[in-house]
């Protein structure tokens, strides 16, 4: 069921929605960043001060960008192709390279590093896993739930993304 | 069935060329490559469950937080049009000499070295700035497309550029890797900072190169690279010598000299440096009032597409080499490469051969990512120096980028240059550029000190 835009409605839409509005909204994460970091600086060459938990919120903001903005950073076409043909190729025939590589490549590898990573994060729930540095955050279990978060994401975005390389396919 | 390996490499090459995302063309394949590996009881299912302790490892990785700290500093620059206005107020100082122009392109890129570590991004920018200016003062076309081809992918073997903070963080796990093998359990480092230092003096030694080939056009073929016409003399008078060098070159120049100069005297890491960095580029972009919260909104949404694209190759790099290690893949090679006949020489040739040919189809990233982790610890067993190493293969990725027919760089260039232009021209103007670069690489292959002297005096190691 496609709007007359050509954008995906129903419930593809809202997920669509949901993985561009967490992109740009983590995408002020990189401000911060740079604000906590510069923070640590001052405090380390100003005041002698160090102060591994802000550090360590430097490492975790981080994260969240690269992470959970990957979905978001395919929609918009962030992520770098080797172009050497797919930038001559006619409409058609990207949705055709799109859609395989939508289903064979990135849906394959989204669902195992969800089935992969599982395991991995349900210890570090159980165990509340904290910081292994004296002073520093209390929530890696929280930031290593980002890979679950980030695999759910990109296997969301890559059915997005074939179910747009099909519409044009079909013509529309 | 270590040759399997090879195939995964090969079959990963053919499909990366269909063109879908780099990233995940390389998770898929090795995933595809994992399950075929599992069926054929290669090896077990269980050796890719670390996968997402690497990743972990990753999001962990305190060096690597300098690349979305650079991208900030480097977008703010462009999008503040701070870039642009340097390109203009140092064309109008230099222009009255013949090659003027020229010169002030190669200035520009190379100060702009942090602001990407796209081949393309900066070709592009660089392209788009300069080239109709050159071509409406007489520019031989051949000559304005070669600089800028030149000038636009220096950038990425001059510090601070995020290239050097991946590779520097690869070449040190590379290096650890290695004296380990070796029975060196004391081991020595090297950091990101070690790698700045070293690119210093073959970065600015290509400056160098590039600016006296300029200059020799100037002096023996004049008409090809002519000075700036009446119209724009008028307005260089009128705006004088003080303020272009004031407002125009002072405030990035500070800005890089402060970055790079914290880093070299050991005051700061390079995460730090870039952190300043950035808020520096955020101060300048403030000052000249021309920037709001969408323009704040613009910088951060595509420094974190850049980061989320450098991350996620890195992801599906790490699985790619998971796979191929998985496979004996990394001990073929190391057999492969000791089998040569003429020892660490030959081993090296091939590996930088190697890695020009791939330049051809992958960017510096991802070669990165996939060839140096497999490749570098062998060579540093060999004995070769990690710092010089790192800087030969900048030099060599960044002459495979401007090689005909396949550079990236000529591609990127072809894109936004006008069609009255014809893609000999360009072809025609990297050539002697090329020669450059060779030359710098027989030199840096002479005498290695060019890289390795400065760290030791920096850091006295």
């Amino acid at each position: 069921m496609n709007t007359a835009s050509g954008e995906p409605g129903g419930i593809a839409g809202l997920l669509e929605a949901l993985n561009t509005l967490i992109g740009r909204a983590v995408s002020w994460l990189t401000l911060a960043t740079v604000l906590i970091y510069f923070t640590v600086v001052v405090l380390r060459y100003g005041f002698d001060l160090g102060w591994i938990g802000l550090q360590e919120s430097a490492l975790y903001s981080h994260s969240m960008v690269f992470m959970l903005a990957a979905a978001w950073t395919l929609r918009s076409g962030g992520h770098v192709r080797v172009d050497i043909f797919y930038s001559r190729w006619s409409e058609r025939r990207r949705a055709c390279a799109d859609l395989f590589g939508s289903l064979f490549l990135l849906l394959p590898f989204a669902l195992f590093l969800f089935a992969a990573s599982f395991n991995y994060v349900a210890v570090s729930w159980r165990l509340m896993e904290t910081s292994a540095e004296p002073g520093g955050l209390p929530l890696v279990w929280l930031l290593k739930s980002l890979i679950i978060v980030m695999a759910a994401q990109l296997t969301i975005q890559a059915l997005l993304e074939a179910r747009r390389a099909l519409a044009v396919l079909r013509g529309r | 069935m270590e040759w399997i390996a090879l195939l995964m490499f090969a079959v990963a090459c053919g499909v990366l060329l269909i063109g879908y995302p780099v990233a995940f063309t390389l998770g898929g394949v090795a995933l595809l490559f994992a399950g075929l590996g599992i069926s054929l009881g290669a090896f077990q299912a269980a050796e890719l469950l670390a996968m997402p302790s690497r990743l972990f490892g990753v999001m962990g990785n305190d060096t690597l937080v300098a690349v979305p700290l650079f991208v900030f500093m480097g977008v703010m620059l462009e999008r503040s049009r701070i870039a642009e206005q340097l390109l203009d107020s140092m064309s109008l100082l230099f222009g009255q000499l013949r090659g003027g122009l020229g010169i002030s392109v190669v200035l520009v890129g190379t100060l702009l070295a942090a602001s990407t570590g796209i081949v393309g991004a900066t070709v592009v920018t660089m392209g788009l700035l300069s080239l109709p200016t050159m071509l409406r003062r007489g520019y031989d076309p051949a000559v304005a497309t070669g600089t800028i081809c030149a000038a636009g992918t220096l950038g990425q073997v001059i510090p601070p550029s995020i290239i050097l903070v991946l590779l520097g963080d690869v070449l040190s796990s590379a290096y650890q890797q290695a004296q380990l093998d070796m029975g060196i359990f004391a081991t020595d480092t090297v950091s990101v900072g070690d790698l700045f230092v070293g690119a210093l003096i073959p970065g600015l030694g290509l400056v160098a190169l590039y600016l006296l080939y300029l200059c020799g056009l100037a002096i023996w073929k004049g008409e090809r690279v002519p000075a700036i016409d009446t119209e724009d003399r008028a307005r260089q008078l009128e705006q004088g010598w003080m303020k272009p060098l004031l407002t125009g070159l002072a405030p990035p120049l500070l800005l890089i000299i402060a970055v790079l100069g914290s880093i070299m005297t050991g005051i700061a890491t390079p995460t730090e440096a870039a952190s300043v960095g950035a808020i520096g580029a955020s101060l300048m972009a403030a000052m000249k009032r021309a920037f709001g919260i969408s323009q704040l909104r613009e910088v951060c949404e595509e420094t974190t597409r850049v980061t989320s694209m450098v991350f996620m190759i890195l992801l599906g790099a790490s699985a790619f080499s998971m796979v191929f290690n998985a496979y004996g893949g990394d001990e073929l090679v190391e057999a492969m490469l000791h089998a040569l006949p003429g020892g660490v020489f030959s081993a090296m040739l091939v590996v930088m051969l190697l890695m020009f040919l791939l330049g051809f189809i992958l960017d510096f990233i991802e070669i990165t990512f996939v060839v140096v982790p497999i490749v570098a610890p062998i060579l540093l067993t060999m004995g070769l120096d990690p710092v010089w190493l790192g800087v030969m293969m900048a030099i060599n990725l960044q002459t495979s980028f401007l090689t005909p027919p396949f550079g990236f760089a000529l591609f990127y260039l072809r894109g936004v240059a006008p069609a009255s232009i014809r893609t000999l021209d360009i072809y025609r103007g990297v050539m002697p550029f090329i020669v450059l670069q060779l030359f710098a690489l027989g030199m840096l292959a002479l005498w290695p000190g060019l890289a390795t002297w400065l760290p030791g005096v920096v850091y006295g190691n």
